[in-house]
């Protein structure tokens, strides 16, 4: 029981996560390989923060606003400079390594005076693990809620407009370079702020701890997406969180079924492979279905 | 329409089975005695030191007349370098109740440290624990984590360098900037070495990568190379002691697995023994005659001669008779 909390508090956590990279991957239709960087870049910061004193609320609030800086130098290369989006990503999350080497001072760091935001507010009086459930929750709907509100206002909708079709948003007067760089840097604000969040919840940050990490997120929003199929924007992000949880779920029965663990990497790109081929997969099987009673 | 309401099922679900565990979980679910022990291994990724070090803890338990599955239950996982992972495989042996839990490599060790302050844990080699802030005291641990440090004996380790290459003046350290381990001995091999009044040059990589042409920079400013107990750079030895050697430079290790790979020569640990030691934690932990609280860190000070006498011809370095009849007695030399 306890096993299948913990993963329902891990896939809340790393719902928040997705629905950053949400904005990038299906709004503006812009692989973001920078989340690779800003994810530890908001866990680095946070643990300093932390360790010289400053409230874990305070800390998060800072990763958010450095996620956003790196979102920055990626949508100025990419719409400044014209350097390819999968580029531009990688060079960010490249360049962040050394960064974040710089803030931390060294690979790895605990955080030893043990004040973080899952112990607050009487959040450790909770049963074990639900601590992080509620937590994710309240993140996740205040996010969520900033989310929708803007994505309904004139601004939002020219982000959605630029995704979609952006010689059309040109033509309608929408500067779609403004647009990039907004999106592209809340994104990274919000998985920043997530490694902030795991940061604090594992107890360390460690510069490496980027890796994979947008296998995770991509996770959530195609389980999301092949679970539950066209639904409007604003529940799409529910649905985020569900395939959050879904993948999690996924990737502990694997555990527990004895895998060699050293195959979890091929099985999470194989879980994800296969939700990505599930849509195709249906359309065939439908038509074969259908062309079947034809032929009858 | 169909799916916003299956969505809208899955949520009243979610939540009803979570309102539920609420109150489950608030009241019963006492974890059940185990009838064997357990023991439970997480290991950070797959790497020939780290794999080292849990052979010589499962040969160990068996020397101990442990056998899993018989009378021992060894649960070992490892997490391929993901921090979710980690916690995930973590929590895991919280729920399985094991007996003690052994992580191999510092960010195991932090993760089983945040998953439990109860269950023991056993450090398979930690560079410097109270250093990571795993510990406040690598003597008297006082809660429930206690181990093995992998630091290398880097006094003696200079001492035997200076011994082949009396002429020292100038040495150069090569290590990755993301290894805790490598980046700890580095500061302190750099403290000592400046004491003894030689000229240090550090250099750092990031990934193998970075291996080339950092080392072939570093090589035409120094005498010898030193390398740390280094993940990364181990897998480039090969590459590093080639480059090297082309300066006519020799490249001393901490580690005994890089002598092999075209080292000169170490006073070292060997990973096994390690893993041997972190063993003997965990049996004396089982059998109920030791607690970690009261354990103190383990620092193997006893370290193994080796020398490499095909990279000395290759590198016209006779070693000194002296040197040569210590790694006979209480080494190892490869010819």
């Amino acid at each position: 029981m306890n096993l299948i909390i913990s993963t329902i508090s891990q896939g809340f956590i790393w719902a928040i996560m997705a629905i950053g990279l949400y904005i990038t991957f299906r709004i503006l239709d812009f692989p973001d390989m920078t989340v690779e960087g800003s994810f530890p870049l908001g866990a680095v910061t946070t643990v300093i923060m932390i360790q010289h004193g400053y409230s874990p609320e305070i800390s998060l609030l800072v990763a958010f606003l450095f996620g956003c800086l790196a979102g920055f130098a990626t949508s100025f290369m990419y719409t400044k400079l014209h350097i390819p989006s999968l580029l531009a990503g990688i060079l960010t999350m490249t360049a962040l390594y050394s960064v974040n080497l710089r803030i931390l001072g060294k690979a790895n760091m605990s955080l030893t005076k043990s004040n973080n935001i899952f112990n607050s507010y009487g959040l450790d009086k909770l049963p074990v693990n639900f601590n992080g459930i509620i937590l994710g929750i309240i993140i996740i709907a205040i996010i969520t809620s900033l989310l929708i509100i803007f994505l309904n206002t004139e601004k939002g909708q020219a982000v959605i407009a630029t995704g979609d079709n952006e010689t059309m948003a040109a033509s309608m007067g929408i500067n779609t370079t403004v647009m990039k760089f907004i999106g592209i840097m809340v994104s990274n604000g919000i998985v920043a702020l997530t490694g902030g969040l795991i940061a604090q919840q594992n107890g360390f940050a460690d510069v490496n701890m980027g890796i994979g990490s947008i296998v995770i997120g991509l996770s959530a929003i195609i389980i999301g997406e092949v679970i539950y199929p066209d639904v409007p924007l604003s529940i799409r992000i529910i649905t985020i969180v569900i395939g959050s949880i879904v993948y999690r779920l996924i990737l502990m029965i694997v555990l527990q079924l004895g895998f060699n663990t050293n195959d979890l990497k091929l099985i999470s790109a194989i879980i994800l492979a296969l939700c990505l081929a599930l849509p195709t997969i249906r359309a065939q099987f439908f038509q074969a279905f259908r062309n079947g009673v034809k032929s009858k | 329409m169909k799916h916003t309401k299956r969505l809208y099922g899955t949520i009243i679900f979610l939540f009803a089975f979570l309102i539920f565990a609420f109150f489950y979980t608030g009241h019963n679910e006492k974890v059940a005695k185990n009838k064997i022990p357990k023991v439970g291994v997480l290991q950070l990724m797959s790497h020939p030191a780290l794999d080292q070090i849990n052979q010589g803890l499962d040969d160990t338990l068996k020397k101990h007349g442990y056998i899993n599955g018989k009378n021992i239950k060894i649960e070992f996982q490892n997490a391929q370098g993901d921090q979710s992972n980690l916690r995930t495989i973590s929590k895991q042996f919280v729920q399985d109740n094991v007996d003690v839990a052994v992580g191999i490599a510092t960010p195991s060790v932090q993760s089983l440290k945040n998953a439990t302050s109860t269950i023991p844990i056993v450090m398979g080699a930690v560079t410097d624990p109270k250093g990571f802030g795993i510990i406040p005291s690598n003597t008297k641990p006082g809660g429930n984590i206690t181990g093995v440090s992998d630091q290398a004996p880097l006094e003696s380790q200079l001492k035997l360098i200076r011994e082949i290459m009396p002429d020292l003046k100038n040495i150069g350290i090569i290590y990755t900037s993301s290894d805790m381990s490598a980046t700890t001995e580095m500061k302190k091999m750099k403290k000592i070495a400046a004491k003894q009044g030689l000229n240090v040059t550090v250099s750092s990589i990031s990934n193998v990568n970075d291996l080339e042409q950092v080392s072939t920079s570093l090589s035409q400013k120094v005498q010898a190379i030193f390398v740390p107990t280094d993940n990364t750079v181990a897998s480039g030895m090969k590459l590093l002691s080639s480059i090297a050697a082309k300066q006519n430079i020799p490249v001393f290790p901490a580690a005994t697995t890089m002598v092999k790979d075209g080292g000169l020569a170490t006073y070292g640990l060997s990973q096994y023994e390690l893993g041997e030691q972190t063993g003997e934690d965990v049996v004396k932990i089982l059998r109920g005659k030791g607690k970690p609280a009261t354990m103190p860190v383990t620092f193997i000070k006893k370290g193994h001669l080796i020398l490499n006498e095909k990279q000395a011809q290759k590198l016209n370095i006779t070693f000194p008779e002296s040197v040569i009849k210590r790694a006979q007695k209480e080494g190892k030399i490869i010819k």
